[in-house]
């Protein structure tokens, strides 16, 4: 299969609801990342976050297998740093193979939930 | 000029006045004689896992690393005598080479023995004593400068009350522990909800010789996590997903590696309203923290033992966990929670994160004035005592 995607995306709209409605944790409100790894290797991810008022942290190392995709929350993300809910952030993406992320958000704040999802910017 | 100290997770820095490290209890003793002599105080350390100030100093600071290793064993009494500076881990290994092991670990197995055993420091098990209750005799060297030999068959008392007493007694130079004969577990983690962690609570802790759980407030999830002898304990958990299963010598399955650092503040409750306050601090957390807090809560179980200032002293016990990034601020979250813990007649961990004083903690001692009576008797000048630990041990009269 010929290579899909690339190795630097950028999520520019984060933004982690505080509030959730509903049984969680399928229905705790979140940012979350597909991350879809087509090669014949496993691709290692490091996530930076930015934010309006403060440095950026990390990289936040992720792993996702060779032929597989991966789904992650960045409410769980931990190491370095649990990101705080509720604050504008920016994510962006880095791998050492071509992958391709999609980006979701989750939204139960309100008994009416809202989903909405887009594809990741695509870097060089 | 002395160095600048830093504890593991980065939030106590001090600089001692001078930093000795003796390589013998000839050594040792000359330190403090000398420190007696000059009217200043000597705090012993460990490897700094501590997070609370109790070791921290103006004065001199004596690491204990040098001092470290096994210095006999008898397997058919199933104990050994180690050296104070002796990290865990290592104590772990030497013993399996001997044919013995610790009953017991906490999550973490950096520190050194004698600091884990001195704070109280334990893991979890419904039957299983904090690491303390190891200790049945050793040498102690005194606010005199003098080797003082104890045992538990010659004065139990003095063991009640030195077991936890966080180097205020005197310095260990040598640690007699009664251990059991090596031995396997089989360490396995599961994920399921926190309702049916709930549900199921006394059963797991009753079932399994180790048993705890993380709750993890970012997702309203928990892991659970068990220890039992190969063939012993519950065949599956029917209800939890199966996410870790390895078996080997003890103390590798008890502990893991961690590299992330974190900030910690635990308390110790009465068994049987620990989970019931369990679930006002997750209630807590989820109203009014989980903005800022997605490091996870640790539930564990501690059996009662005898030592004056344990934290299981006389009760069989709960102890809940908060943590948070160590790149991050805690004291608000830590502060809050704590209120709920003192409702419920918490006792803190004397290594971890807490703001009570000798005032607050009296009342929830019975042996405090046994305790205080015999640190005055030992250290009637307070060579070993700093004003943290004034704070901590005096008043409350």
């Amino acid at each position: 299969m010929k290579p899909i995607g690339r190795t630097l995306w950028v999520v520019p709209g984060g933004h982690i609801p505080l509030y959730s409605t509903g049984k969680e944790p399928r229905c705790t409100s979140n940012d979350s990342l597909s991350v879809l790894n087509a090669t014949d290797r496993d691709a290692h991810l490091q996530i930076t976050i930015f934010y309006t008022d403060r440095d950026p942290v990390g990289p936040y190392p992720l792993d996702v297998a060779a032929e597989r995709v991966r789904n992650f929350r960045f409410n769980d993300l931990i190491n370095p740093e649990a990101m705080p809910l509720d604050t504008d952030y920016a994510a962006v993406i880095e791998s050492d193979v071509p992958v391709v992320v999609q980006f979701s958000r989750q939204d139960t704040g309100r008994a009416e939930n809202a989903i909405c999802t887009t594809m990741a910017f695509p870097g060089e | 000029m002395t160095e600048e100290l830093v504890n593991w997770s980065g939030s106590l820095r001090f600089t001692p006045g001078r930093i000795e490290r003796p390589t013998s209890e000839e050594e040792l003793s000359r330190i403090v004689r000398r420190a007696a002599a000059e009217e200043k105080t000597v705090r012993p350390i460990g490897s700094m896992h501590t997070s609370s100030p109790i070791f921290v100093t103006d004065d001199i600071l004596v690491s204990l690393a040098h001092l470290r290793g096994v210095a006999s064993y008898d397997p058919g009494q199933s104990e050994a005598t180690v050296l104070p500076g002796t990290p865990l881990h290592v104590l772990g290994d030497a013993l399996h080479a001997h044919g013995l092991a610790v009953p017991n670990l906490g999550d973490i197995d950096v520190q050194q023995v004698a600091g884990a055993i001195a704070t109280g420091t334990h893991g979890t098990g419904r039957s299983m004593q904090s690491l303390s209750c190891m200790l049945v005799g050793g040498r102690l060297l005194t606010a005199a400068g003098e080797i003082m030999a104890f045992s538990i068959e010659e004065d139990p008392e003095f063991v009640r009350a030195v077991r936890v007493s966080l180097g205020t007694l005197g310095i260990f130079t040598a640690l007699r522990l009664r251990l059991l004969s090596a031995y396997d577990l089989r360490r396995r983690e599961w994920c399921t909800t926190i309702d049916r962690c709930c549900l199921h609570l006394e059963d797991l802790i009753a079932e399994n010789r180790n048993f705890d759980f993380y709750w993890y407030p970012r997702s309203d999830t928990v892991k659970l996590r068990t220890w039992n002898r190969p063939g012993e304990g519950p065949d599956d958990i029917p209800y939890a997903t199966l996410v870790e299963d390895r078996t080997g010598p003890a103390h590798r399955m008890l502990s893991k590696s961690r590299s992330l650092k974190f900030h910690e503040m635990e308390y110790a409750l009465p068994a049987k309203t620990g989970y019931e306050c369990f679930e006002r601090v997750r209630t807590a957390v989820l109203e009014k923290h989980r903005r800022n807090v997605g490091w996870r809560v640790l539930y564990r179980t501690v059996a009662p033992d005898d030592s004056c200032l344990s934290v299981a002293s006389g009760r069989p016990t709960v102890t809940i966990s908060l943590h948070q990034n160590a790149t991050l601020p805690f004291w608000d979250y830590f502060r809050d929670i704590e209120l709920i813990f003192v409702e419920y007649g918490g006792r803190p961990h004397w290594a971890k994160k807490h703001t009570l004083k000798a005032d607050d903690l009296r009342p929830l001692y019975p042996e405090w004035d046994r305790f205080r009576k015999i640190r005055r008797q030992m250290d009637p000048g307070g060579v070993f005592m700093t004003p943290p630990l004034y704070d901590l041990l005096e008043g409350g009269e």
